[in-house]
Parts: C-alpha cells; sequence; structure tokens
C-alpha cells in the first residue's frame, strides 16, 4: 500500500522507456502500482522468473539489470515460497549501473533484524500488521538525498511550507510526504509493536523461527502427496517459517474450513495477494501456514495432525 | 459576607456532593428558588437491545426468535433438505452430507463453465447454469473445484431446480442459518453460498423475462406485459430488482382490461403469485381459515377452495384490501342433504360471516351432496 509513494517516481526518474525489475513473485502490492506508473509513463516492467528450486533465480535477476534499468523492486522473503532473496548483492547490481532499489521487507522485518545500512537499499517498505502492529499504517525508509529530491504525490496540510494563491512551497521530508492529518493512533500502536519487537530481540526470533521453519518443512514433507513451494532448506539455502502447499485432489479452501472448524487450526487459503506466482506454478489456490516466534513447536504437531486427518477425511470421499 | 462566601464555597461543593449538604438548611438561602442550584446529579441507566441475551439463545438454537424466512414458505425439496441438516446435529456429520450431496451433482459440462455462469466472491471457483424446461420452471446445473463448495451447489440445485420462477426468487438467503451449516463454515464460505443463489435466482429472473418477451411478441391482447408483483410475505427476498411474477395466466385471460393490468399498484398486491391460484398449498391466511371453518362445520367429502382475488384486482371490492377478495368454493358433503340451493348458499355464507365483514367481497359456491357429484 505504501508503493503509491514510490508513484511520484513516476514524473522524472521513470521517463522513457526505462525498466522497472520485479519478480514473479512479487505480493500485489509491488506489482499493480508499478503497472499504474507503467501506464502513465511507458515504463517497462521485467519479471525474474523461478528457478529449478523453486525460488527466484538470482541469475536471471543479474542478467536483467543493464544501463536501462531504473528500478528494482523486490521483496526480501517471500510471503509464499519462504525463500530469502541476497539484497546486499542485488543492490550492488543495481548501483553499478545508476538504478535504485526498493526492497519489501513486508514479510522480513517481523521476523529478523534488518539493517538498512548494510543493505544499502533506497527505499523500504515495511506493514504495520504483519508485525504485531494496528491495520491501517506501514512506513516508507528512504535515503534522505533522494527524498528531498522527489516532488509530492499528495497535497494538502502538514505537507507545506508556504501557501499563497497561485503556488505553494513545500516542506521538507518526511513531512512532505504526509499531508492531512495522520493515522496518529495507529502510529502509537505501531511503535508500542516495534518496543515489544526490539524488546524481544530480532536476532533471538529470528533464531528461533530459524529452527521453527526447518521443523515446519520436514514435518509437512510426511505428509502424503503434499507439494511444498518454496526452496528445500538446506546449509546454504534458508526459508522463513512459512510452507505454501496443495495436496493432490483437494482444494486447499477445503482443507483450509475443516482445519478451521473440526480442529481449531487457522491457515490461510487462496492466492496470498501472488495471482502471477500460481499462474506460473500452475496452480489457482494454496494453502499456507506460517509462524511467528509464539508459535511453538507443539503447534507445529498439531498442525500436522489435523492435516493428515482433513486429508483422509476427504480422500475417503473421492 | 462571611455567610456569602461560606454558600459559595457550599455551591462549589454541591456540585460534587449533592445530599449530605442539602440537609443542612442553615448553610442554605432560605429563598426556595435558590434550591435549584443543588440539583442532585441522576445517571440514567440508557436502555439496552433486550434483545441481546435472547439473540445469543437464538443463535444457539436457529429458533424463531430470529426473523428468519417461515421453512413453509421455502420449495419443497429444500424443506426437505432444511430438515435434513437440522436432524444431523454434528458438525462433521454434516460435512459428511454436504460432500454426499456434492458427490452426486449432475456434472456441468465444461462448455458452460464461463465468465456469466462463475460465481462472486468465491475463494473456490463455482459455476451455475440456469435454462427453462417445457413446464417454464426452472432447471439448474452447476459445479465447483472445491468439493465443499460443489456440496452446497448441490444443495441450492436440488432444493431449487424445476421449480417455477417466483417460488425461487421467494427464497430469502436467511435459510442459510436454518441449515445450522453456518456453524461449519467461515463466512467467507458463506458468502459464496449466498451469491450462489443469488445467481441463481438472478438467472431465474433472467430466463423468465427473456420468456416474458417472447410471448409477448405473440400475444396482441395483453396490455403492457410484464406485471410487478410485490412479494409482501417476504420483505427480505435476496433479488436486486423487483420480482417479476410472470403468469401463465395471462394467455388464459380474454384480455380484458381489467385482467390485463396487474398494475404495481398497493391495491392490486396479491399474496400468492397468479399461477398458483388453482393450488390450494399456496392459500393465504383468509383462505386457510375458509378452509377450516368449511372442514369443521361441513365434514366435507371434497372441499375447494380457490383464491381467485387477482381476478378482480383494481375494481371496487378489491381496492384498498391486500388481496384474499374473491373465491371459489366447491363443496361437496351430505350437510347439503335435503335443503334447497338458496339454503345450502345460506349455510355457507352463515358459516363465513366473520370473513364477509372483514374485506371478503365475494363468493362463488358450488354446494353438491355427495350423491350430486
Amino acid at each position: 500500500m505504501l508503493f503509491k509513494d514510490l508513484c511520484l517516481l513516476g514524473d522524472k526518474p521513470l521517463v522513457g522507456r526505462l525498466l522497472v525489475i520485479l519478480t514473479i513473485a512479487e505480493h500485489h502490492s509491488n506489482i499493480v502500482p508499478w503497472q499504474l506508473v507503467a501506464q502513465k509513463t511507458g515504463a517497462i516492467l521485467k519479471y525474474v522468473t523461478l528457478n529449478e528450486n523453486g525460488a527466484p533465480d538470482i541469475g536471471n535477476l543479474k542478467q536483467m539489470i543493464s544501463r536501462k534499468t531504473k528500478i528494482v523492486a523486490v521483496h526480501h522473503v517471500s510471503n509464499m515460497l519462504a525463500s530469502v532473496l541476497p539484497i546486499e548483492e542485488i543492490a550492488h547490481w543495481a548501483h553499478d549501473v545508476g538504478a535504485k532499489v526498493l526492497l519489501d521487507a513486508c514479510q522480513s522485518v517481523p521476523h529478523m533484524a534488518v539493517n538498512v545500512q548494510s543493505l544499502d537499499v533506497d527505499f523500504l517498505v515495511a506493514s504495520s500488521h504483519k508485525m504485531c502492529g494496528p491495520t491501517g499504517i506501514g512506513f516508507l525508509y528512504g535515503k534522505s538525498e533522494l527524498l528531498s529530491a522527489m516532488p509530492p504525490f499528495l497535497g494538502g496540510g502538514e505537507m507545506i511550507s508556504d501557501v499563497y494563491l497561485d503556488h505553494s512551497t513545500y516542506a521538507e521530508p518526511p513531512s512532505r510526504f504526509e499531508a492531512g492529518t495522520p493515522a496518529i493512533g495507529e502510529a502509537i500502536g505501531l511503535g508500542a509493536a516495534i518496543d515489544y519487537l526490539s524488546g524481544i530481540g530480532m536476532q533471538n526470533i529470528h533464531d528461533y523461527e530459524l529452527e521453527l521453519a526447518n521443523y515446519l518443512h520436514e514435518s509437512l514433507r510426511a505428509v502424503p502427496n503434499i507439494r511444498i513451494y518454496g526452496p528445500v532448506p538446506s546449509g546454504s539455502i534458508r526459508r522463513a517459517a512459512l510452507c505454501s502447499f496443495n495436496v493432490d485432489n483437494i482444494h486447499p479452501t477445503d482443507i483450509a474450513t475443516f482445519l478451521d472448524q473440526q480442529h481449531g487450526v487457522a491457515i490461510r487459503s487462496g492466492h496470498h495477494c501472488a495471482q502471477p506466482l500460481h499462474r506460473s506454478l500452475g496452480v489457482s489456490a494454496s494453502a499456507r501456514a506460517s509462524l511467528h516466534f509464539y508459535n511453538v513447536k507443539e503447534d507445529v504437531d498439531d498442525f500436522v495432525r489435523a492435516l493428515k486427518d482433513t486429508v483422509s477425511f476427504f480422500n475417503s470421499y473421492k | 459576607m462571611s455567610s456569602s462566601s461560606i454558600s459559595a464555597s457550599l455551591r462549589l461543593f454541591t456540585t460534587k456532593f449533592p445530599n449530605p449538604l442539602l440537609s443542612h438548611k442553615t448553610f442554605i438561602s432560605p429563598k426556595p428558588h435558590s434550591l435549584s442550584f443543588f440539583k442532585t446529579i441522576s445517571f440514567q441507566k440508557l436502555p439496552t437491545t433486550p434483545s441481546s441475551p435472547s439473540l445469543s439463545a437464538a443463535a444457539a438454537s436457529a429458533s424463531s426468535s430470529l426473523p428468519l424466512q417461515p421453512i413453509e414458505e421455502l420449495p419443497p425439496k429444500l424443506q426437505e433438505i432444511v430438515n435434513l441438516f437440522q436432524s444431523v446435529q454434528e458438525p462433521k456429520a454434516k460435512y459428511e452430507q454436504l460432500l454426499f450431496y456434492g458427490k452426486n451433482l449432475k456434472p456441468l459440462g465444461t462448455q458452460f463453465k464461463t465468465k456469466e455462469n462463475k460465481v462472486e466472491g468465491c475463494v473456490s471457483q463455482v459455476w451455475v447454469r440456469a435454462y427453462l424446461d417445457s413446464d417454464k420452471n426452472v432447471v439448474f446445473e452447476a459445479d465447483s473445484d472445491s468439493v465443499l463448495t460443489k456440496g452446497l451447489a448441490a444443495l441450492l440445485v436440488n432444493g431449487l431446480s424445476g421449480r417455477p420462477v417466483e417460488e425461487i426468487l421467494r427464497v430469502s438467503p436467511d435459510f442459510a442459518m436454518l441449515l445450522g451449516l453456518q456453524q461449519s463454515l467461515t463466512p467467507s464460505r458463506n458468502n459464496g453460498f449466498l451469491n450462489m443463489l443469488r445467481l441463481m435466482q438472478k438467472k431465474a429472473l433472467q430466463l423468465a423475462v427473456e420468456a416474458e418477451k417472447g410471448k409477448l411478441s405473440m400475444s396482441e391482447k395483453v396490455d403492457g406485459g410484464i406485471e410487478s408483483v410485490n412479494f409482501e410475505s417476504n420483505p427480505d427476498v435476496g433479488v436486486e430488482e423487483n420480482p417479476v411474477g410472470i403468469s401463465d395466466s395471462l394467455s388464459q385471460m380474454d384480455g380484458s382490461a381489467e385482467n390485463g393490468n396487474f398494475g404495481s399498484n398497493s391495491n392490486a398486491r396479491v399474496e400468492e403469485s397468479p399461477v398458483q391460484s388453482s393450488n390450494s398449498d399456496s392459500l393465504g391466511s383468509r383462505g386457510v381459515r375458509i378452509k377450516e371453518k368449511l372442514e369443521r362445520e361441513l365434514s366435507p367429502v371434497e372441499l375447494e377452495v380457490e383464491d381467485i382475488s387477482y381476478q378482480h384486482a383494481g375494481h371496487a371490492g378489491a381496492r384498498g384490501s391486500d388481496g384474499e377478495t374473491h373465491f371459489n368454493v366447491k363443496v361437496v358433503s351430505k350437510e347439503f342433504e335435503g335443503k334447497s340451493l338458496v339454503k345450502r348458499h345460506r349455510l355457507v355464507y352463515g358459516l363465513l360471516q366473520e370473513e364477509l365483514q372483514s374485506g371478503l367481497h365475494a363468493l362463488s359456491i358450488v354446494a353438491k351432496t355427495p350423491s350430486e357429484v
């Protein structure tokens, strides 16, 4: 939702048939705003595909970056594949050709320490409701010299300096991009969520979830006829603590409904705001179990047990 | 001065502590009107909605304290299905029942899995197809890639298929609650269910309108064309437009102005569809009362009560009433033996005095003895 902020880039930097590089695994919020920008400016969108491991193809990404590239807008952690992109390298490649990097960190900020200095991204976005905060708010981080060079996209109170009848001057960032009375309650709530998470320690959360992620993946593999999306975890490949999956011949919505009503286990089913990804995987929908630091191994055990029961219930009706 | 300062401070005081200090009359000015400064603060409890405790009980038992469409108004097959699901208590068994329905659903040809047939608001893919059979009843077919949704689709297909358009349009989405499946199904799933019903009703309406258009181009006698019938008995009917009552009787009428124009004015409302006027299961309350009275008093061998109020809608006798003004009554009873025709009619009229005084305008009576039939 904050990507509309970046539509303000639709004025100067994206003039002409210049490239925006995305991956096919992006969340709709990192696809649709770019489509709107492309309609306005004629920019071209290019999508990185998946490799044989089921993760975005980094080699493919590197190849795509050229002098024509203006923006590389990618996810940090995929909300469906659980894969993690090597952002520091990607930022290097992008900066080498003068392109800017926008990082969709919605799935990473709540689960690990994300350091904008060491990643060296130009912009970063994250969502409050994914990090234990209230809905309706998120944030955009941007390098100050870049933000200062950008014109406002929304006009009104707060973002101005002086207002005349025929023109106005604008405030410095961040106010320049925060027209109107802000979502005060939500912002305070987000602040509380940040304090809460910081109190636990992002590194602690990450280490704990890494173990949980492996346990979840391992346990799910034991379910017959299951297909889990994303890469297989190993020494060099780490997965986030989530698994999107499908079971042969059973619709993910049936699974989710039964799990919820009969077993009290809540998972998500649908396209998880990633329709292009589902299309490329050849499925209309999938089920997804995702964990956070408040889950424990017993939750995984309960879930897998319930899933096995669900699968046998539906299989008995074939 | 000192007393006024005391009373001044008292005045401040009494806004917080009205009662005890009021009794100390020496401090308060003797003039009665100044007592108004020392009003007690009272708190009025705001009325809470009285239905809240009963709502939870109602939700638990899906009982009639909620304003749901009565089950008798549902098409017969659907009533059966509702009763079946109500008799199955355990959620898992309800699922099994649902899956059973889905399994036995007639498959839908892929050529019918089009955008117009797709149900919005479903997490899974659902298609519904509708067409009219030779009796102008709507036939439905459906399919889904999710077995639970397919089960729901099968419920609707089984419950509504083969029924006349008006009956289908009268079904309120409320009945989903009667199934008791709402406990077992997620809200978004229910939305899909309701959307399926709406799509089926919309398609039924479309078919009826198209059929009517086809008929009109052939018939030259009917005035205007589509009549609007308000289904007064069910204000919650789940269609966006006013339901259109398509009447086969249009072609049966002799095209007199009175019959051709049902109008949409409230005076011409009929409580039941004209098509079913000869069918006594759809009698309104007066029709039922008439039947019951005659049954009780005459012990008839044969009894037919027919509401023909629609034929008289728009003229003096019917104006201002809510339908149920004109009836055909055929009674075959031993009670008529030895009585002249006039006496037989007087007997029937006598039994229905109350009705005649409360809006029944006319009776057309056929009164026979068993030996005369």
